[in-house]
């Protein structure tokens, strides 16, 4: 290459990072200040590659493609999960800000910012993640499928394995034994695969304890994925299709069914019946105290006369709306207005700084993977 | 020992983990070795698509794809490679869709097909703009489903040979430490580029052309190693990759004046010539000052938002997150990059090396298929059909033989050399020396060659080479240690780069990715239309050889655009 080849001569930062180092095998834990000299489109990454090159050859942490797309880096800067790769440093120099970078959470700590991924692996392959399409005999070329029909997954098959959103897991927290987020989008990536033949199956599956209803909605997860996976949705899609194939042994299935009826029947949620609807009458009697309790403060209505709203008319037209338009199961689940927001992308976008910014045009859910005519689009609901 | 196992890949990339599904498959116990998780590969990063002339988009067939391959590879590729390529691709990616790959659909709900660049019809079979992700993802599901082993975050780092034949893997293993042998009857290498040789490169941090120097170093024989493809469009300053599908879609390439340039260049396929074309072109209106700090624009506008979002959301990503760049709204700065190996270890059309039980499939071989210059979406297509056929071969071929057999002086020797490099601790860092290579392969050994400079080079290498015999390794321990793995990676690079000089010197022609306007600048199909063979020497300095192309049934043209 000639000289007009090479680009401008970068401006550089002096760059400050806080890393706790660690050793899994001597338990010795340590947070190091790290200062370097760097180009001024560093990401977290080459920041890191600075340090072990120059500074400390022994600093672990994991990486290879360097743009976004294989999951390796996956770590915590401030507490919060990231991959190192998509975070620019020069918008967190200029604010004198110095983070600290830990490895991820939820999982065991190898060294330094490597994290022992079987855990994160064992869970995956428990959500028996490959397509289960179930014909006897194969079509002779491909699967046909619509656009519109692979659009229900476009999402999950979106995602890198990183782990950003385990990290960040508040049920996986209390309970190490919950599927995650990671693993129940693939789960979704499944069930909402028009070629996929096993839904119920799966869906049993992924009903049980540690399951689907465990997760608490915080919303961590889809606020951590790099990718705009968004799991907590796929989870909620999940829910959604178990309903659908009247899957609802769980509490959680039959606490999300009864705020519908209530709704539908009251236009309000009636508290004192949600109890026995989903933990069943005997566990109800034993908190009739607590109901009291919680009566005597105006906390809960009064259970008779059952309190209609004003405008329940309203709540039942929605409901029957809804109806109306088939969106049974991953269907109703409605894309938050954040997701739809991103399509009309911020203008300080990524390169500034990269933190918080998410790009993944969001995809309405399309045809659900029944039988119908390939390409009809009979709601009208595509936004292709 | 560990194992032993009939056949043991290496790399589990698209190829190697196609190869591990057919070997299991045709009832070999099979295993991986991965220095990272098999879903981490750089394949992975593929974004365009796979060629297969599936005839969904467009009334296509194998023949014309073969005659596609053969032209853009300037007339270097093996014509019976490419031919077997081209029959066998549409039943390998229908199979891929069967397995569960999310592709992208037509209107009736087949797998949609783009125009890539250099293709005669619409043939590149697509997942949006991360087909390589949706590949890797559908491999693993498969591995996964047959629970074949993977030793992973292993580094693999010599072969062993006993009695003529390769009888497996001495490794690093990055997670607790010690090497580590794995007997097997036979050995795929399936362990990708080299592109971290040069500074600006698509590539990932693990592509530093493993397989190619270990089987280099147990003397099986590297072809076309000067072959080295510059993409077109890559994000300056660490050339992160911006698809091909974005000029399959419509997206024009722009000078600083805001002028279409491939109009003097390849005035028919215009932003969809071949890639060696259109990188020279850019380089000559960044050489001739009509670029824009160092870039040609990429102008993506006109294809509108919501194509863009629908079909390039990836690349939109890429452009916002590292060239703070809305391609909706601007056009994307890019310009050529190291992308892809066309040259690799030398094998036939199942894959096998000189060496009995040793195979090669996807980047890190050479069968030949590329050529001179590869096709965007033929890459991926390698990497399953000859992945396949090598895990094929290997299979049968172990399951007729018996024994594995190790000799202990194999582990004595490797054990021995590994303990100079670690008690060392007076020297260099081998950053340094990793930077230099890498930048002066850009400077010397770039988009245009001048054997003045390819000479430079040389010497260069030579003392880069004398420097990194004093390299020191920070890390001494066993818990992730890989700066110890990063240290022999970079051996692997300065032997490779020595190859590729050398052949780079002996192609005294321009064809394809070698292109020497100041001296050479016309194909030389005359004494030219052969491959170059370098093996190294009891010294270890790289030995010139030829190998004659394979021609079927096509007689070299003038190649235009």
């Amino acid at each position: 290459m000639t000289e007009a080849a090479v680009h401008t001569e970068p401006q550089t930062l002096e760059v400050a990072l806080k890393v706790w180092r660690y050793d899994s095998r001597t338990g010795e834990r340590e947070l190091v200040r790290y200062e370097v000299e760097a180009p001024d489109w560093v990401t977290l990454l080459d920041v890191l590659d600075i340090i072990k090159d120059r500074v400390d050859g022994t600093l672990a942490y994991r990486k290879s493609c360097r743009m976004m797309i294989c999951g390796s880096c996956g770590m915590r800067m401030d507490g919060a999960a990231v991959l190192a790769c998509r975070t620019r440093m020069k918008e967190i120099v200029e604010a004198g800000h110095v983070p600290v970078i830990s490895a991820m959470g939820n999982l065991p700590i190898v060294k330094d910012l490597v994290v022992d991924m079987e855990p994160f692996w064992s869970k995956v392959r428990a959500m028996k993640p490959w397509l289960q399409s179930g014909y006897e005999e194969p079509p002779e070329h491909e699967w046909r499928a619509s656009q519109e029909q692979m659009n229900v997954i476009h999402k999950e098959a979106l995602c890198i394995m990183c782990g950003c959103c385990v990290s960040e897991c508040n049920s996986m927290e209390s309970d190490p034994e919950f599927l995650g987020p990671a693993a129940l989008a693939k789960g979704m990536r499944f069930v909402g695969d028009p070629r996929e033949r096993n839904q119920v199956e799966r869906l049993n599956a992924y009903n049980e304890e540690h399951g689907i209803w465990d997760c608490t909605r915080c919303y961590f997860c889809n606020e951590r994925c790099p990718k705009g996976v968004d799991p907590r949705d796929a989870i909620a899609k999940l829910g959604a299709e178990s309903i659908k194939h009247g899957i609802d042994h769980d509490m959680g299935a039959k606490h999300a069914k009864w705020f519908v009826t209530s709704a539908k029947t009251t236009g309000w949620l009636r508290e004192t019946e949600l109890v026995p609807k989903t933990q069943g009458v005997v566990s109800a009697i034993k908190q009739t105290k607590f109901a009291m309790g919680l009566l005597r403060h105006g906390k809960v209505p009064l259970p008779f006369p059952p309190h209609v709203a004003e405008e329940v008319d309203e709540a039942r037209a929605l409901y029957n709306v809804v109806k109306q338009q088939g969106r049974d199961g991953a269907l109703g689940h409605v894309q938050g207005e954040r997701a739809l927001a991103r399509i009309d992308h911020p203008d300080d976008a990524g390169a500034h700084g990269g933190q918080g910014y998410r790009d993944s045009p969001d995809i309405t859910p399309g045809e659900p993977p029944v039988q119908r005519d390939i390409g009809e689009d009979p709601h009208g609901q595509q936004t292709r | 020992m560990e194992g032993p196992h009939d056949v043991l890949v290496v790399g589990a990339g698209c190829a190697g983990m196609r190869a591990a599904i057919e070997a299991h498959d045709a009832g070999a116990d099979v295993a991986l070795i991965s220095k990272i998780h098999p879903v981490r590969s750089h394949s992975g990063a593929a974004e365009g698509g796979i060629n297969a002339a599936l005839g969904n988009a467009s009334d296509d067939d194998p023949e014309k794809h073969a005659f596609d391959t053969v032209k853009g590879a300037d007339y270097l590729g093996d014509q019976d490679a490419i031919q077997v390529l081209c029959d066998e691709a549409p039943e390998d990616v229908y199979q891929l869709e069967r397995w569960g790959a999310v592709f992208s659909r037509t209107e009736d709900g087949r797998i949609a097909q783009r125009p890539f660049g250099a293709a005669g019809e619409p043939r590149t079979a697509y997942a949006a703009d991360i087909t390589g992700h949706v590949l890797v993802h559908v491999l693993y599901e498969q591995i996964m489903r047959r629970d074949i082993p993977t030793y992973e975050e292993y580094f693999a780092w010599k072969l062993v040979v006993d009695d003529e034949r390769c009888q497996g893997v001495v490794c690093w293993d990055i997670l607790n430490g010690g090497l580590k042998t794995i007997g097997a009857k036979t050995v795929i290498l399936a362990t990708g580029g080299a592109g971290r040789l040069y500074t600006g490169t698509t590539n990932a941090y693990a592509c530093t052309g493993d397989g190619m120097s270990m089987a280099l170093r147990v003397g099986v024989p590297l072809k076309d190693m000067e072959m080295m493809q510059f993409h077109p469009t890559t994000l300056a300053p660490t050339g992160v990759l911006i698809t091909e599908g974005c000029r399959g879609e419509g997206a024009y390439l722009l000078n600083s004046e805001g002028d279409r340039f491939l109009k003097r260049y390849a005035p028919n396929a215009m932003e969809l010539a071949s890639r060696d074309v259109i990188s020279r072109a850019e380089q000559t209106e960044i050489d001739e000052g009509r670029g824009v700090n160092g870039n040609v624009l990429l102008d993506l506008r006109h294809l509108g938002a919501e194509r863009i979002i629908e079909r390039l959301h990836g690349t939109r990503e890429l452009s916002l997150v590292f060239a703070g760049v809305d391609p909706i709204q601007e056009p994307i700065p890019v310009r050529p990059g190291a992308h892809y190996h066309m040259g690799g270890v030398d094998t036939d059309l199942w894959g096998q090396t000189s060496l009995d039980g040793l195979y090669a499939a996807g980047e890190v071989a050479c069968v030949s298929v590329h050529g001179a210059n590869r096709l965007g979406g033929n890459a991926l297509m390698e990497t399953i059909t000859y992945g396949k056929r090598a895990g094929r071969h290997a299979a049968d071929w172990a399951l007729t033989h018996t024994t594995v057999e190790v000799p202990p002086s194999v582990e004595a020797d490797a054990e021995h050399e590994l303990k100079q490099l670690l008690d060392r601790t007076d020297g260099e860092r081998p950053w340094q020396i990793r930077d230099e290579l890498a930048a002066t392969m850009h400077q010397n050994f770039g988009v245009f060659r001048r054997e003045d400079q390819m000479q430079e080079q040389g010497r260069i290498v030579e003392r880069l080479r004398e420097r990194f015999e004093r390299v020191v390794v920070d890390d001494k321990g066993t818990l992730f240690n890989n700066d110890v793995t990063q240290a022999l990676e970079l051996g692997f690079l300065l032997e490779l780069a020595d190859c590729m000089v050398v052949s780079g010197l002996a192609r005294k022609e321009s064809r394809g990715a070698h292109a020497r306007p100041y001296d050479y600048p016309n194909r030389d199909d005359e004494n030219y239309m052969r491959h170059t063979i370098t093996r190294l020497d009891a010294s270890g300095r790289p030995q010139l050889d030829w190998k004659p192309v394979t021609v079927t049934k096509w007689q070299p043209m003038e190649r235009t655009y």
